[in-house]
């Protein structure tokens, strides 16, 4: 080294120190995720990708105003938003965290917030950028979001204001489809599609390249908010043969492989090195009813539907134990709206064939729509179904379907169909106005409708007071599972990951994969 | 010749619009793309404002002529999952799947013609049954089974090979080699029954009693003229170049054109799946096309004989 270099080496020091602390960036591990499939409609914008497979990365580009403990309490917590009030029955005012900045380098303020959830991005508009926002993404942002506007006070702080009560606003704020994004980002791209497949976010990895069908890489954010990402590099590549995704992981060419069945969970830990995680989901599986289908008029019939199933033999022989039987169409993290006293689903095989009996029915084939193990087990699931249902004197016909529109079509032989329903906030908002509410996808596919139902999940959407909505909502379980019953709920689903041992990650209850500081170490 | 092409056109030409108008009746009545491709829980609102942003909310009839239309002006459409020019879709898959796809010809041509030219040469022997036992193998294994073993010994027990992907040479190995290896059976098992067939003609014992070596009987009487029922099957396996590996591109996790089909047939992406089909036809045809000509050149009877009577 020459003697002035020498001397300047002390003065550049405090220079080179940021560009060291990148080179030892480049210590941390990069991993590869298999999944199968990366998303549906090759683009990265969730409210757009609405399904568990862009649940699974979305987070880890762009992050929804309030952040949710995925992996303990499913509560919302501060995220990007630092705190949030309630003004009145149709506002909150929240306050953002100060210094967040976007993948681009800009800083966060009030104004990207608005555009996220407003017409830039959501909402859609007449013109300018909102003119390219796709309807799909504006019919979801109007049915999370119902009449929602914002209302920016400060750069750091912002109002939320909706056209009626909603007792959940707060809670919704937390959806997964209510992720910041640059407004400039958006400004800027030169159509939809190209900004829908990079969204400049604020989570702690950016975009480097989506090959739609194929893999999305993602790469470290130092900037992040929460503190340094634990990786350099996260690869999901689209592995669609579970087989495939399992030989790829007990090689050692996936750190991670996503959606492995239950009865493969033994052969994985067979070998020490690996182990699977993961469990509980948000997320319910049930069978609904047609009740307009001749066999299924009868509450009577549909009430032994239910009663004739044996769901812990379900579960013990083909979820290896790993799931439960929940109380009602509800979920503990719901807090004071959880009710704790709701039984869960009975199992009487005496009582179902008294049902069958009394209601007249003779035997007349019951048509079963479902997918090809769409849900984990879904199959054989189905076949049990039919024995127990056998049992009760119910002479149930399975038919195989290829897609859901096949599934959803109406028609004579639609009477029983699979089907599930994820939760994305705590409160029971989340899915059951939107599903058997007055505007819910089962009155609107002609499937199912009760007055009673429609007023009750109304005063769940707008009824401010709690004791009110509690009533409401043990007024709509009782329609939906008893009186006039809607479905037949099976069991909770549940989520599994297989994944090399040393790595000390933890799945959340969620198909979301969370690789934020915190949840990573080797 | 010129009347001979433009026959030969008229009924590829038309083959293709049967086929086109065949994937679409099959695709459009069997699903409703909006609900398939907005999925099982977006909102009734959401499908309908798909089904009318793409016209699939108008007659059938209108939106077929329309689609036919289309085509006819060189437009082959735009992928309803994200709007892109289904053309483009298409076309960037294609050299990933001709990785695949060409390699795995040679292959089937450097194994499937020597083994059945032997096991023709040694009829009832051991090499015989041996060579034969294999292509019965090769043959009624399918693809995704040959596939998931190799992966099993080569990637799982010996670590040798990736599982699946496309990043190196060496990801292409084992899907190659799947590929190959039933292609070959098949080879193997038409060239030895033209071989056997050839090799009881007349002019072949003619040939062996006027004292031309074996070696020179072989190559200048039975090859070429065994070669006929080999240049048709292997004139199929160039026209699936395009669209031939639909199972082992989803076993390797390949992204060619296989696999954009197998999730464009199930999201009812018409588009795509049509072009897909277009080019998949077109090639076929002009690959029969070449199996004819080839005919000519290899058989001079058939050079000479009237347009048609073969």
């Amino acid at each position: 080294m020459h003697r002035r270099n020498l001397f300047a080496a002390p003065l550049l020091a405090p220079l080179a120190a940021p560009a060291l602390g990148r080179a030892q960036a480049d210590n941390r591990p990069s991993i590869t995720v298999a999944v199968q499939k990366v998303a549906n409609s090759n683009t990265l914008d969730i409210a757009r990708e609405n399904s568990n497979v862009g649940t699974r990365h979305f987070s880890c580009y762009t992050e929804p105003l309030v952040d949710t403990d995925w992996l303990e309490t499913l509560q919302p917590r501060p995220g990007l938003a630092l705190s949030w009030q309630r003004r009145d029955a149709r506002s909150v005012d929240v306050t953002l965290r100060p210094g967040v900045r976007f993948h681009n380098g800009d800083e966060m303020t009030a104004e990207d917030v608005a555009a996220s959830f407003g017409a830039e991005r959501l909402m859609g508009g007449p013109s300018g950028v909102a003119a390219r926002v796709p309807n799909e993404v504006r019919t979801a942002g109007r049915a999370v979001f119902p009449g929602l506007t914002t209302e920016v006070t400060g750069r750091h702080s912002l109002r939320f204001i909706t056209e009626r009560p909603d007792p959940a606003l707060d809670k919704r704020l937390g959806h997964r489809i209510g992720i910041v994004v640059s407004r400039r980002a958006i400004d800027e791209a030169p159509n939809w599609l190209s900004w829908a497949r990079k969204p400049i976010g604020t989570g702690p990895y950016r975009v480097a390249e989506f090959r739609p069908d194929n893999m999305l890489v993602l790469e470290a954010f130092d900037d992040y908010w929460g503190g340094r990402p634990p990786l350099r590099r996260i690869r999901f590549v689209e592995v669609p043969e579970v087989s495939s995704r399992i030989a790829g992981l007990l090689s050692g060419e996936y750190e991670f492989a996503c959606d492995i069945p239950p009865d493969q969970i033994s052969e994985i830990e067979r070998n020490r090195a690996f182990e699977v995680q993961g469990g509980l989901i948000a997320n319910h599986r049930f069978i609904t009813f047609d009740q307009n289908h001749p066999q299924l008029r009868d509450p009577r019939v549909r009430r032994a539907v239910s009663l004739a199933v044996d769901r812990d033999a379900i579960i013990a022989g083909l979820w290896a134990g790993r799931t439960e039987v929940p109380r009602g169409m509800q979920f503990p993290f719901y807090g004071s709206m959880y009710l704790a006293d709701w039984p869960k689903p009975r199992f009487d095989l005496a009582e179902a064939r008294r049902l069958v009996r009394e209601s007249g029915y003779r035997g007349e084939p019951i048509p079963y729509r479902l997918l090809n193990n769409y849900y984990t087990a879904q199959t054989p699931t189905a076949q049990v179904l039919v024995e127990m249902w056998r049992a009760a004197g119910l002479n149930v016909q399975i038919q195989m379907r290829e897609n859901w529109a096949q599934i959803q079509a109406p028609g004579p032989d639609r009477a029983l169909r699979d089907w599930s329903s994820t939760v994305f906030i705590a409160d029971p908002v989340s899915n059951m106005p939107s599903t058997w509410g007055r505007h819910g996808t089962y009155p609107a596919g002609g499937e199912w409708r009760n007055e009673e139902a429609f007023a009750a999940a109304d005063a769940l959407e707008t009824e401010m007071d709690e004791d009110r909505r509690r009533a409401a909502m043990r007024r709509l379980l009782t329609v939906l599972e008893h009186d006039d019953p809607a479905y037949a709920i099976l069991h909770q689903a549940a989520n599994f990951t297989g994944k090399r041992r040393d790595i000390r990650w933890r799945a959340a209850q969620s198909f979301l994969m969370d690789f934020r500081p915190g949840n990573w170490g080797v | 010749m010129l009347r001979f092409l433009a026959s030969r056109l008229f009924r590829a030409a038309l083959t293709i619009a049967m086929v086109v108008t065949f994937a679409f009746i099959v695709l459009r009545l069997s699903g409703d793309p909006a609900q398939i491709i907005m999925g099982a829980d977006a909102p009734p609102e959401a499908v309908v404002a798909f089904r009318a942003a793409w016209g699939l909310d108008d007659p059938l009839w209108q939106q077929y002529f329309r689609y036919f239309a289309a085509i006819l002006n060189g437009d082959l459409g735009r992928s309803m999952r994200d709007g892109r020019d289904a053309i483009d879709l298409v076309a960037e898959r294609i050299p990933a799947t001709l990785a695949l796809t060409i390699p795995a010809l040679f292959i089937k041509l450097a194994l499937g013609i020597p083994a059945g030219v032997v096991a023709a040469l040694h009829r009832n022997s051991f090499i015989d049954r041996a060579v034969m036992a294999l292509a019965v193998a090769g043959f009624t294994v399918p693809s995704f089974v040959l596939g998931l073993l190799l992966v099993l010994v080569f990637a799982v027990q010996l670590g040798w090979l990736p599982s699946g992907g496309q990043e190196s040479w060496r990801h292409a190995i084992l899907p190659v080699i799947t590929l190959g290896v039933g292609g070959a059976a098949v080879l193997a098992r038409f060239t030895r029954s033209a071989m056997l067939e050839v090799l009881g003609q007349s002019y072949i014992r003619t040939a062996s009693a006027k004292g031309v070596p074996w070696g020179a009987v072989v190559r200048n009487h039975a090859l070429p003229n065994a070669a006929i029922p080999t240049v048709t099957i292997v004139g199929f396996m160039v026209g699936s170049l395009i669209a031939g590996a639909v199972v082992v591109e989803s076993v390797f996790s390949w992204p060619g054109v296989g696999r954009l089909l197998v999730v464009a047939v199930a999201n009812r992406d018409l588009a795509v799946v049509q072009c897909i089909l277009l080019l998949v036809a077109a090639t076929m045809v002009v690959s029969n096309l070449v199996v004819d000509l080839l005919y000519g050149v290899l058989d001079p009877r058939l050079r000479a004989a009237p347009q048609g009577a073969h």
